[in-house]
């Protein structure tokens, strides 16, 4: 250590801020260094002599006033509006970020982050959705739904299959995608899409299994209102072009020919045009409990001399002999 | 020494830990906050945790009292419409004292210019060059045999110090009186601890040459 830096060093020691190793080598220095041991001697010396120069409490006086004027001054000063202290929010705001660019860019970094993680998670449930969708589709199954769609909206009835022993029926149909619902068969919306596949299936099969299902319902008594699957009973026996539909959907008529006019026109309409010996002759049985009505018997005098089957005529015959009996 | 005097940031470096500091800070954090959202209220506490200090500084460098009063106003005021600017980066006793000594800067130039327009003169290299230093005093009390009493020792000493640049006074009251550490004093001053360092040792050596008959 030179004797110039000795003396940087004393100054800096006397006011407690050398490091200590520098303190050491300073001490080893000043052992060996009489000029500089001086220069010690000097700047304490003037470190005592500088203390006859104390500090001195500003007096009370002193600061009663200074207080005073500065309230008087700050009360003379305009409020800050509101614009100003924006702006100045806005200054502190953009400078700290300027004074922090590590914790800006950390925010920026995570807030792509969290971006893109939040983008992932939308795309990959989005997939799953679709790729559920689709095997559900490929596989003509859907999850059980409690509600059906809108009559509107199903294309059409793909089938229909009753539990063994029991009330309940599965009724695969399509929308956009394949789907199946299962219920009772008093449940309306079975009941609802029961009367579809009657009416628009495609299948044969289909529309007698439907159209079985609603007649053993009318049969058995359970709830057969004339404006839902008694109506569509009528339609199937009228135009379907399935003789074994039309042979179900008579027999599911039968207990309310006695009852209602339009199921014994129905019947009667079976009887004179219906292409099927069976079901002609199935509907001159089913029309015994009104054979006494002037519609029947009238319809039975028409069937007695033209119809096509001898044995359907033969049938008309004796019913229409035997109906001067029971009147 | 008036070193004891000083608080945050002058010998707060040693066994206080530095969550012990910002605990003891929390208080007038919270002041802060409430001032930067137009409290006066706590602006006003501000100003009376810090006017003592504050008044003694501008004192003792100015050896005025009108000089310090105008010091703490303009001080105190400065720091009310700025301190919406204070975002905590320091202490705010190291930002209020950085108002301060930047207004008696100021002060001590104004001061140096008007009474020794013709007594300071640059060398060569830059330096000041104190023409008051080379001449010598014949006034009662530059005999210290006689005069050796307390005040005029003051008095004496308040005129050496006068003598130094208004940097080279600042640095000296800050350390020496003030007990501020170098590096807080660089921070102040808007300049490093080592240039704050060599400005000590230059002062201490001025005033070594100043005070030497004293001695």
């Amino acid at each position: 250590m030179n004797c110039e830096l000795a003396h940087e060093r004393i100054v800096t020691a006397a006011y407690q801020e050398l490091p200590d190793e520098h303190i050491h080598e300073l001490d080893r220095h000043l052992a060996a260094c009489p000029e500089c041991q001086t220069e010690r001697d000097q700047v304490l010396a003037l470190k005592i002599l500088a203390d006859a120069h104390p500090v001195a409490e500003p007096p009370a006086n002193l600061v009663a006033r200074s207080r005073l004027k500065l309230e008087e001054a700050l009360d003379a000063l305009p409020p800050m509006r509101w614009y100003e202290r924006l702006s100045q929010r806005m200054i502190n705001s953009f400078a700290s970020l300027q004074a922090a660019p590590m914790a800006a860019s950390l925010l920026l970094v995570a807030g792509a982050g969290a971006g893109c993680l939040g983008g992932y998670q939308f795309a990959q449930n989005r997939a799953a959705h679709t790729a559920a969708v689709l095997a559900s589709a490929s596989a003509g199954q859907q999850p059980a739904q409690q509600a059906p769609a809108a009559p509107a909206e199903i294309a059409n009835i793909s089938s229909i299959v009753r539990q063994p022993n029991s009330e309940i029926v599965e009724v695969r149909y399509n929308q956009v995608v394949p789907q199946r619902m299962q219920g009772s068969l008093d449940d309306p919306a079975i009941r609802q899409l029961l009367m579809l596949a009657s009416e628009n299936s495609a299948s044969a099969g289909v529309r007698d299994d439907s159209v079985g299902l609603m007649a053993a319902e009318c049969r058995a008594g359970h709830s057969c209102q004339a404006a839902g699957i008694r109506d569509a009973l009528m339609v199937a026996l009228r135009y379907d072009k399935n003789a074994g539909v039309r042979e179900k959907a008579l027999q599911g008529l039968e207990p309310y020919v006695a009852e209602d006019v339009r199921v014994r026109d129905a019947v009667l309409e079976a009887l004179l045009y219906d292409a099927d010996p069976r079901i002609r002759t199935s509907a001159i049985s089913i029309l015994e409990p009104v054979e006494g009505d002037t519609s029947v018997r009238q319809v039975l005098h028409t069937v007695a001399y033209s119809d096509q089957s001898p044995q359907i005529r033969t049938v008309s015959r004796e019913v229409l002999r035997r109906v001067p009996e029971i009147q | 020494m008036a070193a004891t005097t000083a608080t945050d940031g002058a010998n707060g470096g040693g066994a206080r830990t530095a969550q012990e500091r910002l605990q003891a800070r929390a208080p007038e954090m919270e002041l802060i906050r409430e001032a930067q959202a137009g409290s006066r209220l706590a602006f006003d506490t501000l100003v009376r945790q810090y006017e003592h200090q504050v008044l003694r500084l501008a004192l003792h460098l100015t050896g005025s009292e009108h000089d310090a009063e105008d010091i703490y106003q303009e001080a105190f005021l400065k720091a009310y419409r700025y301190i919406g600017n204070f975002r905590f980066e320091c202490s705010f006793y190291t930002w209020i004292y950085r108002i301060v000594t930047n207004l008696c800067l100021d002060q001590l130039r104004r001061k140096k210019t008007r009474k020794e327009d013709h007594a300071v003169v640059m060398d060569h290299s830059g330096d000041e060059i104190d023409r008051l230093a080379s001449v010598s005093d014949e006034r009662s009390f530059s005999n210290p045999a006689k005069e050796l009493d307390r005040k005029l020792l003051g008095e004496r000493i308040q005129g050496a110090l006068e003598k130094l640049t208004p940097r080279e006074r600042m640095v000296f009251e800050l350390k020496h009186y003030q007990g501020l550490r170098l590096r807080t004093i660089g921070e102040m001053l808007s300049t490093t601890e080592e240039t704050a360092k060599n400005t000590l040792f230059r002062a201490t050596k001025k005033l070594r040459t100043q005070l030497a008959e004293l001695r």
